[in-house]
């Protein structure tokens, strides 16, 4: 009877661990399916993807190609000035200058990663963190970007003595960044 | 011989207590003019606006933007503050700007935007610009401590015009006299005496500047001979230059609820909606028929009145040979040209926002420095299209449903979710009224905008999807011994089992109590908590149908959360202090924080989307662009006293409430009321999707929506596209082919087989349980 109870305990324990392992989004999944059922708007930067048809339930919507970040002319003048500004020592408005883009395009991963590096390189790691979960979240279908998310969240983490979680984070990256 | 040493004494007694009399009240009226002269308010700003290849702004658009920032319209670019429009083509002469981190210097810039996009910019050199900003607009000019607001105006910013004006009105012999004028006195009680009426005070104008800093309405001669030392005192230490310059700043000349209009700066803009620099003679000639009794004058409300004083102001003026005959009888025949109230750049609620932010982040001595500049975060578009929205709203909604006694109220708010900025805050109907301000300060029960939050902590419990069925069917709550609660649907009606998505969507009482007991009360205000929510909301279950009591600001800050993924963003309507030398003094930057599992905020936004699609939102798509994808949630308070509406597109966040002040039944749900409001609105501002792309760990299904079991196109005939988690097989409906729906379509693998759903749902609710 014990053998039996340790083996139904063991064999529950199992299959609770294994289904903790399967929250990690990180295993090859098929690329999701569009959403937006709208047209696609027409914006200076942001992600370029194939427009997708409106999801019909019978003929399935083609897998879209994998998405890429880039910067609008107009945010990518102003990470250039802003950079230039971090050159020169000043942290602060170089923030400015980025949040000044993201007026512009707040979707785009790729500012707030650059907002969050700023951040970091202030000392100020938990918003740098913080920023970093929320490009990883925008960049969702787009690798190169989430890489770059999980770098800069992995940065923050091991400056604050998180190493585990920095590790992790860094084996995330280098996943995402093989796809 | 006792009798006149006695005298003497006397006299010299009482004549050592008037010197010292006399030297306190000079020592008064000069620690009143010094410290009013040096003070010099805070300006505050709104957001500039970028300018960019690309941006959806059109030539009509563009210039109303050039206007507001009051650029005039020339042949001739000679000057800063001028355009030139040919078509599509604009060559502005750009004003030197100040903004938080920079100044720039006056410059030439070239525009083309047909109807609906700006094409192109340009410099001087015909050089490509990426982009560029107007000067930011002012839109207050504030004491932060008090909150008075002024524009003082320098002596070169003043018209010549207006001090020979009010010399030849007020105060003929102003460059002789010491401070008072006896002839003048005299002359005056002549005059008044033959004409039977106040016609000429005798009173100078440094007199008057001295009762302007002590207002006191009582006119009894102990004050009118106080008020003639210190107005003797003032001008034994100043020049009259100064003098003047601070009675331009200071004189009394409107009220506007609780705002007091001093000084013909203020005066300027608040009458005219024009710098003082601007005015004409006729205007010029108005305000100083104004000074004599501002509400008795007031053009607005005494108009026939005002037009006399101001035409006997020409006269003056003619007659002292300070405009020709000729100006005086054109002018005369003129209208007074006061604009209405609702013109200039005028925002108390948003201002209040900002006083609020200053007192609390500023130390007081930091508040006293003179001339600080404040940028703040203001759409002047969206603020405008919000207060026009409000008004024509509440005006359609009051005639479907009067009441004799209360005017129906409102409040808007609108946020940008990703970075926080708090972009436009209407208090009320009436927007340029600086009175109770609702949007910060009407603490109004939320109903069901609560229910996104309950949800949202059943999703993150890993026990539920969009898609899980729960039991809409009457509950009762035990509240105290003996004592049960049981709501109901609006409806009255109950429905059974029905899936999350359904249940929100259509705002189902029943099915919310049912899974927020569920889940239990600690976890549903903990949801509210993480989001934002400062105060602890009540933990009884009436907690669930939203018998919490917030303002529209505080309802933003919830839902800023939920538009923007799932990060707590500080709401801020203040972007950066600068002094007024250019130091940067304090910034508010963007700040953000994780607060929930982005995949269960993409679920609930994507149950939102629902709202819209099929639930209590669908009356906003008749009014919304089509195509665009829109996500939101309606609120209605027991009884239908308040009426809420809380929804953003990829444009941004609106929170609407509408209601009357003294809490009475207005009839109106969320749906009925605000949500038309809301529609509206966002119907005025560009169209962008809310888009957010789907987490890797999510997959969009295909379910019946009354049933919430997976179907297609043929197998059912109200279908609705939900993301749930991938892998969770919600279970297929009778009748539709095991092919329906599958994530991928029919190229994409097999679906998980069942141990490996067993075991993804058991990892989940581990999960769930220990986090």
């Amino acid at each position: 009877m014990p053998v039996a109870a340790v083996c139904a305990a063991a064999l529950f324990f199992g299959i609770t661990i294994a289904g903790c392992e399967s929250e990690s989004p990180t295993q090859a999944a098929p690329p999701p399916p569009a959403t937006a059922p709208a047209a696609p708007s027409v914006a200076p930067g942001g992600a370029t993807v194939n427009p997708a048809p409106a999801p019909q339930a019978t003929p399935a919507p083609p897998a879209p190609p994998p998405k890429q970040f880039h910067l609008g002319a107009a945010a990518s003048a102003l990470a250039t000035q802003a950079r230039g500004e971090a050159a020169h020592g000043d942290l602060p408005q170089a923030q400015a200058t980025i949040e000044r883009a993201l007026r512009i395009e707040p979707d785009n991963p790729l500012l707030w990663i650059e907002l969050g590096q700023l951040h970091e390189n202030a000392g100020e790691h938990a918003q740098a963190d913080g920023m970093g979960r929320k490009a990883l979240q925008l960049a969702s279908g787009d690798p190169r970007a989430m890489a770059s998310a999980w770098r800069l969240i992995a940065e923050s983490l091991r400056a604050r003595g998180r190493n585990e979680e920095a590790v992790e984070a860094e084996g995330r990256a280098n996943a995402l960044a093989a796809r | 011989m006792r009798l006149i040493g006695l005298s003497i004494a006397g006299v010299l007694l009482a004549g050592i207590a008037a010197v010292i009399y006399v030297l306190h009240l000079d020592h008064l009226v000069t620690h009143q003019f010094e410290g009013r002269r040096w003070t010099l308010p805070a300006q505050v700003y709104a957001a500039p606006l970028e300018l960019y290849p690309g941006l959806a702004l059109g030539g009509a658009e563009l210039e109303r933007e050039l206007r507001r920032l009051q650029y005039r319209r020339s042949t001739e670019l000679n000057r800063s503050g001028t355009y030139r429009r040919a078509g599509d083509r604009f060559d502005i002469s750009l004003r030197p700007a100040q903004f938080a981190g920079e100044s720039r210097p006056a410059q030439f810039l070239s525009i083309t935007a047909d109807a609906s996009t700006v094409s192109s910019l340009r410099d001087a050199r015909g050089h490509e610009l990426p982009i560029m900003r107007f000067e930011p607009l002012l839109i207050g000019s504030i004491f932060p401590i008090h909150g008075e607001d002024r524009i003082v105006v320098a002596p070169s910013e003043v018209p010549a015009l207006l001090p020979a004006a009010l010399k030849a009105v007020e105060d003929r012999n102003y460059d002789t006299h010491h401070g008072i004028d006896p002839l003048a006195i005299l002359r005056a009680l002549w005059v008044d005496a033959r004409a039977g009426q106040i016609e000429q005070g005798g009173s100078t104008l440094t007199q008057q500047l001295v009762k302007s800093y002590f207002l006191d309405p009582r006119r009894t001669a102990g004050r009118k001979i106080r008020e003639a030392i210190m107005a003797m005192a003032l001008e034994s230490h100043f020049s009259k230059a100064d003098l003047m310059n601070a009675y331009i700043n200071e004189i009394h000349l409107g009220q506007d609820g609780n705002r007091a209009i001093h000084g013909f700066g203020l005066a300027s803009e608040f009458y005219f909606g024009k710098p003082l620099a601007e005015l004409d003679t006729g205007e010029i000639a108005t305000l100083v028929a104004i000074v004599r009794g501002p509400s008795y004058y007031d053009p607005r409300r005494h108009a026939d009145r005002a037009q006399k004083r101001r035409n006997l102001v020409l006269k003056l003026m003619a007659e002292q040979r300070i405009i020709t005959p000729d100006e005086a009888q054109r002018d005369t025949a003129r209208p007074l040209g006061v604009t209405s109230r609702a013109s200039g750049a005028y925002y108390p609620a948003y201002l209040d926002l900002v006083r609020r932010t200053l007192r609390r982040d500023y130390r007081e001595q930091d508040l006293t420095e003179a001339g600080l500049r404040v940028f703040t975060n203001l759409d002047p578009r969206v603020q405008e299209r919000a207060e026009q929205t409000l008004q024509h709203e509440l005006a359609r909604l009051e005639r479907a449903h009067r009441r004799k006694d209360q005017t129906l109220e409102g409040a808007v708010v609108v946020t940008a979710p990703q970075s926080g900025d708090v972009i436009a805050v209407v208090g009320g109907r009436d927007p340029g009224y600086d009175g109770f301000d609702r949007a910060l300060d009407a603490h109004r029960q939320i109903g069901s905008l609560v229910k996104p939050f309950i949800y949202l902590a059943a999703l993150e419990s890993g026990r539920y999807t969009p898609a899980s069925i729960i039991d809409d069917s009457p509950v009762a709550v035990e509240i105290a011994r003996g004592k049960y609660w049981q709501p109901e649907n609006f409806t009255h009606q109950s429905y059974g089992p029905v899936p999350l998505v359904r249940a929100l969507a259509e705002s189902l009482n029943l099915a919310t109590v049912n899974l927020g007991m569920s889940l239990g009360l600690p976890a549903v205000a903990g949801s509210l908590k993480r989001f934002g929510l400062e105060e602890n909301p009540p933990q009884n279950p009436a907690l669930l149908l939203g018998a919490v009591s917030l303002t529209p600001l505080e309802v933003a800050a919830l839902y800023t959360g939920l538009a923007n993924g799932g990060f707590r963003t500080t709401l801020r309507a203040v972007r950066a202090v600068i002094s007024a030398q250019g130091k940067p003094l304090r910034a508010f930057p963007v700040e953000v924080q994780p607060v929930a599992h982005a995949d269960a905020v993409y679920e609930v936004d994507s149950m939102l989307e629902q709202v819209m699609q099929h639930g209590t939102g669908r009356p906003a798509l008749a009014v919304l662009p089509p195509g665009i994808t829109v996500a939101g949630k309606s609120g209605t308070s027991s009884d239908l006293r308040d009426s809420w509406f809380a929804g953003f597109t990829g444009g941004g966040l609106a929170v609407v409430w509408v209601g009357y002040d003294d809490n009475a039944v207005s009839g109106f749900t969320g749906s009925s009321g605000a949500l038309p409001v809301w529609a509206h609105l966002m119907a005025g501002l560009p169209a962008v999707s809310w888009n957010a792309p789907l987490p890797e760990s999510l997959e969009q299904v295909t379910i019946d929506y009354p049933t919430g079991l997976r179907a297609q196109a043929g197998c059912s005939d109200d279908l609705v596209s939900i993301a749930v988690p991938a892998g969770s097989d919600p279970p297929l409906k009778p009748g539709c082919p095991q092919s329906a729906a599958l994530p991928g379509g029919a190229t994409a693998q097999a679906a998980p087989g069942a141990v490996q759903t067993l075991i993804d749902r058991a990892g989940k609710w581990f999960h769930g349980l220990t986090h």
